[in-house]
């Protein structure tokens, strides 16, 4: 082998070793450009899942609370009509303790 | 294998294990970054549940509360369209009273003589509204005040009428002290208390 074939193939070899550095660079610099989607990606599908979990537990709550407003209000419906009930049965008595305490007028 | 051969071999060799760990070098600096991205956004998402959830707290106890609250006032309200209902029906039947003068004659007795008593003179004039001056008799009702004071003291019955249910004001000659002890007076100077004793008798366990 002559000395200038030598000296293509090692400068053939060294092109081909540029070829393969520049495609690693290429591979790494896809990677790295990736990164910055994926990550952009998996927080949309995170915080996207978060939302409907919190929507669902305010949703949940505001039927929860409704119904538990509602019972509480039945509740006190029927105790006040119990008081207003037992109050109008007693409005003679009522009525004749503040004719005698205005009539001896004692405050 | 020759020399140039062995020695290119070597040059491809460097140069994959550059390409490799250029390539491995990114993939570990991904993996690093999207570990720590996805405990930012962990955190995030945990903030937003636990947001939510404190949330969903206030809601609820808005939700009860508001309902608390509009019962107490209607219950507020019945009571005190009751206790209004009580304290006029108090006051016709107190206008009975006084229309019945055997029974109202005792009690305006009663008041003339605590107003003599308050103002402390000998020489008093007693106010009566229009209807009292007219229909009383009134040397009797001064006969029952003397009795009830057990001892004497001139009266003179004022000619002008006072605006009121009943009872009588007590004043000095000269008008100057005048003690004021109408049922008008009473009801008004007692509607606190009132309220209280029908609070008691209507909603008391």
């Amino acid at each position: 082998m002559s000395g200038i074939e030598t000296v293509k193939i090692i400068v053939d070899a060294e092109k081909e070793a540029a070829k393969i550095v520049e495609d690693g660079q290429k591979r790494a610099t896809e990677i790295r450009k990736r990164l910055k989607s994926l990550i952009q990606e998996q927080r949309e599908q995170m915080l996207k899942s978060a939302r409907k979990e919190a929507a669902s537990i305010v949703e949940s709550a505001e039927k929860e609370g409704k119904a538990e407003a509602e019972n509480y209000g039945k509740g006190s419906q029927d105790e006040i009509r119990m008081v207003v009930s037992k109050a109008l049965t007693k409005k003679d008595e009522a009525v004749n303790r503040l004719v005698n305490i205005v009539l001896e007028g004692k405050a | 294998m020759s020399e140039t051969a062995k020695f290119t071999a070597d040059i491809l060799t460097v140069a994959k294990e550059k390409a490799q760990s250029m390539t491995s070098q990114a993939e570990a600096e991904t993996q690093r970054a999207l570990k720590e991205a996805k405990a930012d956004m962990t955190r995030e998402a945990d903030d937003m549940i636990r947001n939510a959830r404190a949330e969903a707290e206030g809601v609820k106890r808005r939700q009860i509360s508001e309902v608390r609250h509009r019962i107490k006032l209607q219950e507020q309200q019945e009571k005190s369209k009751i206790l209004a209902d009580v304290l006029e029906r108090t006051r016709k039947r107190i206008i009975d009273i006084t229309n019945d003068e055997s029974k109202y004659v005792p009690y305006l007795a009663s008041m003339i003589e605590s107003g003599i008593r308050e103002i402390g003179l000998d020489n008093v004039v007693v106010h009566l509204n229009a209807g009292d001056l007219k229909r009383i008799d009134k040397g009797r009702l001064e006969r029952e005040v003397t009795r009830k004071l057990d001892k004497s003291v001139k009266m003179e019955w004022a000619k002008d009428p006072v605006d009121t249910l009943g009872g009588a004001m007590v004043s000095s000659k000269d008008g100057k002290t005048r003690i004021p002890n109408t049922l008008d007076q009473r009801f008004e100077a007692l509607e606190p208390k009132l309220l209280i004793e029908a609070g008691k008798v209507l909603f008391g366990n």
